[in-house]
C-alpha cells in the first residue's frame, strides 16, 4: 500500500483507479427550479419557503407531539409495549443535545472529508464552561448569567480554540489530521481530568452547586422572564399546556429541542449557500478547487470553527440539563467515537442523519438497559413470560433468564457494533443517506414533488 | 501552586533527578516503557505499512490477549507453582495467545477487511473502530459471566507472577525492578524475531516491498491478498503477546479499558516514528517510553499533576505532527501511482 | 493464435472513459511500439493488460486465456511482466532484494541472481546499496533486470527512457534490444528513434482507441503520417 504522504489532500493519493463510493454527494443545493425563478420578486417567499421545508416541518411537528404521544400510547392497553420499545422523553433530550454534537461533527467531517477524531473537545469546552460558569469559577461571570449567554460564549470560546488547533491541524489531511486533532483532545481531557480547579476530585468532573446555582439553566430570551423556561429533570419548569401538565423533564425536551433546531437550520442554511457548496468542492477534489481560486485552508478551518461553534452549545446544553460534567463524558475520544457512530448509521454528509443515528442507538440502548427504567427487554419479558419459561434451564445451568442478563440486559454496545459494522460494509451511505439515494435528492426538495404527484393523480 | 513556590520545588527536584542513582532507575524503567510499547504498537506499523489500515480494534487484540494470557496462567498455576516454573508456564502461555490471537485476526482480515478493499481507506479505519466496539463488548460479557470485575485489573492473573518479580531488588544501591527486566528480555527477543522475519526470510522481504508498492508486488506474481491475511495475524497476534505480557504488570494489568488505554499510546509511537516503517516504531518506542518514564518520576517527586506522563506523550504527538508529520523514519512520497 | 489479443478493451479511471475500445495483437517474438500523446491511454493499456485497472468491456487474450476477472499476480504468473513508468524500485530493499523478489515461486533464485549480474555486471557492483540511493539509469538498468529474471514471455515496458540523460537512453536501448531476442515486448516510448529502431510493428493510440498501425519500417520519425497524431 503506496502511504500516502501527510499533505496529500484526501480524495488524492492515486485513488482515481478505485471504484471508490464516496460518502454521498450531496444533492446540488443552488439550482434554482421554475418556482423559485417566479417567485424570486420575493411576494410568495414565504410560500418557497414552507414549501421548501415541509419535510421539515414535518419532522419537527413529529418531534413535537412525540412526548404527547407517548403519554397516550403509555397510558393505553399497550402501555408496556410502548414503554419497552420506545424511548423515555428524558433519553430523547439526549438524542437531542447529542444528536446536535453529532450533527456538528457530520457539519466538518462529512463536508470537508476531514476527520475530526478529537471533536469531543468543543462538546467537553462547552459543557464544562457552563458547569464552571454556573459555579462562579469563571472569571467576570456571576453564576447568574443567563444560560444563553453562556452558551453563546462557550461556543466562542470553541471556535478560537478550533481556530488554533484547525491552523496547525489543516496543514496535514487523512489519517493525520485526524491523529493530530485527537492529540489535541486527549491532552485537554487529560488535563481537565487532573485540573484541581474544576473540583475537588476532577478525575469524576464537576457538578452545577445547589448553593451557588439552585435553579435551573433558563432557554429563551436572556432577560426577559416571561420568555424563558428552565431545564433540568428536576429543576425545569413545569407547564401547563390546555390541560396536561408539563413536567421539568417534558419543558427540557422543548426547550433544548427548540435550540437544537435552531442551530440545526443554521447548518442547514450554511449547507445550502456558496460556502456549503465550496466545502463540498473540497471534499470531491481539493487541488482543483484550489485551481479554480479558492483557499481551501481558510474555509476548511471555518467549517472547523462553525463546527465547534455548534459541538460546544451541545455541551452546553448537556450540562445545563444534567447538571454535572464529567471527563470521561464529555471529552474523551470515545466521545467523538459515539457522534461517529451516528454518523454512520444516520447518513455521512446528510446533516441531519446524525441525528436520527443518535436516536437509533438510545433506542436500541434504553431497550437493552439493565437497569430497565423506562421500559426494555428484561423486565418486560419478566412480566409477561410465564416464570417457567425465564427459569428454564438453556445450557448447562443458564437460565432463559440468566442468559437474557447475560448477553442482552446492558450490552447494547455489541449489538450497536454488530449494526455499525453492517452499515459499514452494507449500508455505507447511513439510513438517511439510502433514503436520499432511493429519492434522487434531499427529502426536503423530493417530497413537494413526490406529493405533487399524488396530487395531480 | 504559585511560582514562588514552584521555582524552589523545581530546582530541587532538578537536582535530586540528575543524580547518578536517579537516572539510571528511570533509564531502566524507561526501557521497560519501551520494550512494552514497542510491543503494543510493532503490530499496528506492519499492518498500516502493508495493508494502509489503521486498525482501531488492535487495542482490543491486546486486551484480549492479556484476558487470555491470564486465564492460561490462571488455570496453569497453583499456589505452590515454584517461580522457573511460572516462568515457563508464561512462555508456553504466549505461544497459544499468539497463536489464538493471531488466528482471530486472520479471520477478521478474510471475513471484514477484505470486502472493503475497493473502497477508500476511511471505510477500513470505520470497519475497524466498529469491531473494536463488539470486541470490547463481547469481552464484557464474558468477563462479567465469570464474575471478574471489568474495570480494575485481574487480581488473580496478577497473583501468577513469580515471587521474585513482585519485590524489587538492590542491585549496585539500586532499586531495580525484576519485572522491568524480564519485559526489557521479552520485548527486546519479540521485536528482535520480528526483525529477523523482516529482514531475512523471503517473506518478510515481500511483506517490506507490499509495504511500499502493492501494485508492483502483485506485478511480480505474488498474491499480495494473502500477505494481506497473514500480515494482519501477525500484528494482531503481536498485539495480543503484548497484552499478556501487560497482565502481569501492575501499572497496566488486563482489564477491559487496557484496550484503548494501549491503543492511544500505540497511535502515537506509530506516529512518531512514521507510519508504516518499523525501524521507526522501534526507535520512536524507545522515544515514548523514555519520556514516560521521565515524566512519572517528575509526577511523583515534584509536579503533582497526575497525568503527566500521558499529557506529555500526547504533546509528543501534537509536536511531531507540527514539526514532522512523517514521523523520524517516514517517506514523504511513497508509491508513484 | 496471438500471443496477446486485446478485442474492444474499454477502461475507466473513477468516471472518465480512458479506453474506449482498444484492439490491438502481439505476436511471440515481436517487439510491438505503442504510442500516442501524453494522456491518450498508453499506460491504461498496460495497467488493463495487468488488471490493475479492470476494463469494463471488451477481452484481452494471453494464449487464448482470458486476462480479464483475474487477479494481478494471476497474469504475472501466466508470463506477463511489467517494467512500469518511474520505474517503481522497492526503495527500501536493496538492489539484490530486489531482483530477487523478481524470481518467480519455485524457481532457482541463484540461477536467477546470476541471470541479472550476467546482463548488467555493474549493478552486481552494486548489489547491496539500498534501491532508493541508484541513480535514474541504474534504477532503469535494474528493472529491466527484474523483468528478465522473471521468466516472462511478454514484457510490458512504460517509457523506459524517460527522464534519462542521453547517453544512458543507448544503454537503456540497448538492454532492451538484447531481452528482446528472447522476450515479446509491448513498448509505451515517447522516443521515436528509439521506439521506431526497437519495433517490428507499432500502434497509435488516440482517444483512447487505435488510430493507425503498421511496420515499424514503413514509417521514419519525420513521416507525416506519425506527427498527425503525435504532435500537441
Amino acid at each position: 500500500m503506496a502511504i500516502s504522504s501527510p499533505t496529500d489532500p484526501p480524495g488524492e493519493g492515486g485513488d482515481a483507479d478505485e471504484a471508490g463510493t464516496d460518502p454521498p454527494d450531496d444533492a446540488d443545493p443552488a439550482t434554482p427550479d421554475e418556482d423559485s425563478i417566479a417567485a424570486a420578486s420575493g411576494r410568495e417567499w414565504w410560500r418557497r419557503y414552507l414549501r421548501e421545508h415541509t419535510a421539515h416541518a414535518l419532522v419537527v411537528a413529529a418531534f413535537a407531539l412525540y412526548p404527547f404521544l407517548y403519554a397516550l400510547l403509555a397510558a393505553s392497553p399497550l402501555g408496556t409495549e410502548v414503554e419497552t420499545l420506545l424511548p423515555r422523553v428524558e433519553t430523547m433530550v439526549a438524542v437531542f443535545y447529542f444528536g446536535l454534537f453529532a450533527m456538528s461533527f457530520d457539519f466538518v467531517s462529512g463536508y470537508t472529508g476531514y476527520l475530526s477524531f478529537g471533536h469531543a473537545i468543543f462538546y467537553g469546552t462547552g459543557a464544562y464552561f457552563v458547569v464552571l460558569a454556573a459555579n462562579g469559577q469563571i472569571p467576570l461571570l456571576a453564576p447568574g448569567t443567563p444560560f444563553m449567554l453562556l452558551l453563546l460564549l462557550a461556543g466562542l470560546l470553541a471556535v478560537v480554540i478550533a481556530l488554533a488547533i484547525g491552523a496547525l491541524s489543516f496543514r496535514l489531511s487523512g489519517v493525520y489530521f485526524a491523529m493530530i486533532t485527537l492529540g489535541f483532545a486527549q491532552v485537554a481531557y487529560v488535563f481537565v481530568r487532573g485540573w484541581d480547579y474544576v473540583s475537588e476530585n476532577p478525575r469524576d468532573g464537576a457538578a452545577v452547586s445547589t448553593e451557588v446555582h439552585p435553579g435551573g439553566f433558563d432557554v429563551g430570551v436572556p432577560g426577559v422572564d416571561a420568555l424563558n423556561l428552565a431545564i433540568g429533570r428536576l429543576t425545569g419548569d413545569s407547564v401547563e399546556l390546555l390541560f396536561v401538565e408539563l413536567g421539568g423533564t417534558e419543558v427540557s425536551y422543548y426547550m433544548v429541542g427548540l435550540v437544537v433546531l435552531v442551530c440545526y437550520l443554521a447548518m442547514q442554511r450554511l449547507i445550502h449557500s456558496p460556502f456549503g457548496t465550496v466545502l463540498l468542492a473540497i471534499r470531491e477534489n481539493e487541488e482543483r478547487a484550489e485551481a479554480v481560486g479558492y483557499d481551501p485552508f481558510r474555509f476548511k478551518l471555518a467549517a472547523f470553527a462553525i463546527s465547534g461553534f455548534f459541538a460546544a452549545i451541545a455541551g452546553g446544553l448537556f450540562a445545563g440539563f444534567r447538571r454535572s460534567v464529567a471527563p470521561d463524558n464529555s471529552m474523551y475520544f470515545l466521545v467523538t467515537g459515539d457522534a461517529l457512530l451516528a454518523s454512520i448509521i444516520g447518513g455521512f454528509g446528510t446533516l441531519a442523519g446524525p441525528l436520527y443515528g443518535r436516536l437509533f442507538d438510545e433506542t436500541v440502548r434504553e431497550f437493552l438497559s439493565k437497569r430497565g427504567s423506562g421500559g426494555g427487554l428484561l423486565p418486560y419479558l419478566r412480566e409477561h413470560l410465564p416464570a417457567s419459561v425465564i427459569e428454564a434451564d438453556l445450557v448447562g445451568g443458564l437460565t432463559v433468564g440468566g442468559a437474557i442478563e447475560t448477553f442482552l440486559n446492558g450490552h447494547a454496545s455489541l449489538y450497536i457494533g454488530v449494526i455499525f459494522v453492517l452499515f459499514v460494509l452494507y449500508v455505507p451511505n447511513g439510513l438517511l443517506g439510502t433514503v436520499r439515494d432511493r429519492l434522487g435528492g434531499t427529502v426536503a426538495k423530493q417530497l413537494p414533488e413526490y406529493l405533487d404527484r399524488y396530487r395531480r393523480d | 501552586m504559585t511560582g514562588a513556590v514552584l521555582t524552589p520545588l523545581i530546582v530541587d527536584a532538578l537536582g535530586e533527578f540528575f543524580r547518578l542513582g536517579t537516572l539510571s532507575e528511570v533509564f531502566v524503567n524507561g526501557l521497560s516503557k519501551a520494550a512494552l510499547y514497542a510491543m503494543i504498537a510493532s503490530g499496528l506499523t506492519l499492518v498500516f505499512g502493508l495493508l494502509g489500515v489503521l486498525n482501531f480494534a488492535h487495542g482490543s487484540f491486546t486486551m484480549l490477549g492479556a484476558y487470555l494470557g491470564g486465564l492460561v496462567m490462571v488455570v496453569l498455576v497453583g499456589s505452590a507453582t515454584g517461580d522457573l516454573a511460572r516462568v515457563l508456564f508464561f512462555l508456553v502461555g504466549t505461544l497459544f495467545v499468539f497463536a489464538a490471537i493471531g488466528a482471530l485476526g486472520g479471520a477478521v482480515e478474510v471475513g471484514l477487511i477484505r470486502q472493503l478493499y475497493d473502497r477508500p481507506p476511511i471505510y477500513q479505519i470505520l470497519l475497524t473502530f466498529g469491531l473494536a466496539l463488539v470486541l470490547d463488548e463481547a469481552a464484557r460479557i464474558v468477563v462479567s459471566f465469570y464474575g471478574i470485575q471489568p474495570i480494575t485489573d485481574w487480581r488473580a492473573a496478577l497473583g501468577t507472577k513469580p515471587a521474585f518479580m513482585v519485590e524489587n531488588l538492590s542491585v549496585a544501591g539500586l532499586s531495580v525492578s525484576p519485572l522491568a527486566l524480564f519485559q526489557i528480555v521479552f520485548g527486546t527477543v519479540t521485536i528482535g524475531a520480528v526483525w529477523l522475519f523482516l529482514t531475512r526470510t523471503r517473506y518478510g522481504m515481500v511483506v517490506r516491498a507490499g509495504s511500499e508498492d502493492d501494485e508492483m508486488t502483485a506485478a511480480l506474481g505474488i498474491d499480495v491478498n494473502r500477505v494481506f491475511t497473514t500480515v494482519f495475524a501477525l500484528g494482531s497476534a503481536i498485539a495480543g503477546v503484548a497484552g499478556m505480557l501487560l497482565m502481569w504488570d501492575p501499572v497496566w494489568g488486563a482489564s477491559l479499558p487496557l484496550a484503548h488505554e494501549t491503543l492511544l499510546p500505540a497511535f502515537v509511537v506509530v506516529i512518531v516514528g512514521g507510519l508504516g516503517t518499523f525501524r521507526g516504531t522501534v526507535v520512536a518506542a524507545g522515544l515514548v517510553g523514555m519520556v514516560d518514564a521521565t515524566m512519572t518520576w517528575w509526577f511523583q517527586n515534584a509536579i503533582t499533576f497526575t497525568g503527566l506522563p500521558e499529557m506529555m506523550i500526547f504533546l509528543v504527538l501534537v509536536l511531531t505532527l507540527i514539526v514532522r508529520p512523517q514521523g523520524l523514519f517516514g517517506v514523504e512520497e511513497v508509491g508513484g501511482h | 493464435m496471438s500471443l496477446l489479443e486485446l478485442d474492444g478493451v474499454e477502461t475507466y479511471y473513477g468516471e472518465s472513459h480512458i479506453l474506449e475500445g482498444v484492439d490491438l495483437e502481439v505476436e511471440e517474438g515481436e517487439v510491438v511500439a505503442l504510442m500516442g500523446r501524453n494522456g491518450v491511454g498508453k499506460t491504461t493499456t498496460l495497467r488493463s493488460i495487468l488488471q490493475l485497472t479492470p476494463p469494463r468491456e471488451g477481452s484481452i487474450r494471453y494464449r487464448g486465456e482470458e486476462l480479464v476477472g483475474k487477479e494481478t499476480h494471476e497474469v504475472a504468473d501466466a508470463g506477463v511482466g511489467w517494467i512500469p513508468e518511474d520505474r517503481r524500485m522497492f526503495s527500501q530493499l536493496t538492489v539484490e532484494e530486489n531482483v530477487r523478489i523478481a524470481v518467480p515461486k519455485g524457481s532457482d533464485v541463484q540461477a536467477g541472481l546470476d541471470l541479472a549480474w550476467d546482463a548488467f555486471p555493474d549493478l552486481e557492483e552494486i548489489r547491496d546499496r539500498d534501491a532508493g540511493d541508484l541513480s535514474g539509469g541504474q534504477q532503469q538498468m535494474l528493472a529491466i533486470a527484474r523483468g528478465l529474471v522473471g521468466e516472462n514471455d511478454l514484457l510490458l515496458v512504460d517509457e523506459p527512457s524517460e527522464g534519462l540523460a542521453p547517453l544512458i537512453v543507448e544503454a537503456v536501448h540497448d538492454a532492451l534490444e538484447a531481452v528482446a531476442g528472447e522476450t515479446t515486448i509491448l513498448l509505451v516510448e515517447q522516443n521515436l528513434p528509439m521506439a521506431l529502431d526497437l519495433a517490428d510493428r507499432f500502434y497509435v493510440l488516440d482517444h483512447g482507441v487505435v488510430v493507425d498501425s503498421g511496420d515499424a519500417d514503413e514509417v521514419s520519425t519525420d513521416s507525416e503520417r506519425l506527427r498527425r497524431h503525435l504532435s500537441a
